[in-house]
């Protein structure tokens, strides 16, 4: 299911960003233009996170960047932003970030078995050694399309 | 059978992935527990006992004064702080 919501235009590798706020709209320009969300989305995640505090900074390195469906999440995705260097995003116990997730949920139950299996690939170093080590976003890809099937079997 | 509660401010990610860790919990300890999930803006019509939120958003609802035993997920993917945070809050709700 996940390996449906990623794909290799969603994906950058080594990205830099001067402060989180320019790293969360660099990790979703690709989204706004495959229109699997709008710009809104973008601009109202970064709002969230001023209004709110970095509550999507979830497990050390990671940041699961997302917003309400509402705000403007048109089509299920799922990018990927590996930052370099890290970013801090003022979450004392998980920062820096390295790794950006980005979702987009039209609604609260389509990607259950998704966020299922995003919380199985981070649950394993290899899933970080291959985000570190990958030259290019396929072998992302096929790293998590080996891993999910292999699960599913 | 003890209700809990997994809200995050948007209720479509975080709350989501933290939901599937503490189902694992449960099954791993066998406690008598159901979850639910949803945002912070369904939190009034919830009526079981037990919040488990992330941290940030737990220290918010405390503040707010809110009246439920909180529990505040740093790495909501470590089954052991789960664990250890949400058993303390069962074992509060029992002694009560």
């Amino acid at each position: 299911m996940i390996e449906k919501m990623m794909n290799p235009a969603l994906t950058q590798l080594k990205v830099t960003a001067k402060d989180w706020q320019e790293a969360v709209h660099l990790a979703g320009a690709p989204l706004v233009e495959a229109r699997a969300v709008s710009q809104h989305y973008v601009e109202e995640i970064i709002r969230s996170v001023e209004k709110y505090g970095p509550y999507f900074v979830i497990t050390p390195h990671v940041a699961l960047a997302h917003a309400p469906s509402d705000a403007g999440a048109h089509q299920l995705a799922m990018g990927i932003t590996t930052l370099e260097p890290a970013v801090a995003f003022n979450n004392p116990d998980n920062d820096p970030v390295k790794y950006i997730f980005t979702l987009s949920a039209p609604d609260s139950n389509s990607h259950l078995q998704a966020m299922q299996e995003l919380v199985e690939l981070l649950s394993e170093d290899a899933f970080y050694q291959t985000l570190d080590q990958a030259q290019s976003p396929d072998e992302i890809m096929q790293y998590v399309q080996a891993n999910v099937a292999a699960k599913k079997e | 059978m003890v209700k809990a509660l997994v809200a995050c401010r948007a209720g479509v990610g975080s709350s989501l992935m933290l939901k599937i860790k503490l189902n694992q919990v449960i099954d791993e300890q066998h406690w008598d527990m159901e979850v639910e999930h949803s945002s912070l803006d369904e939190l009034e019509s919830f009526d079981g006992p037990i919040i488990v939120t992330l941290s940030d958003v737990a220290a918010d609802l405390k503040s707010e004064g809110v009246k439920k035993e909180i529990v505040g997920i740093t790495n909501i993917l470590d089954k052991n702080e789960i664990q250890t945070k949400v058993g303390a809050a069962l074992e509060k709700i029992g002694d009560q």
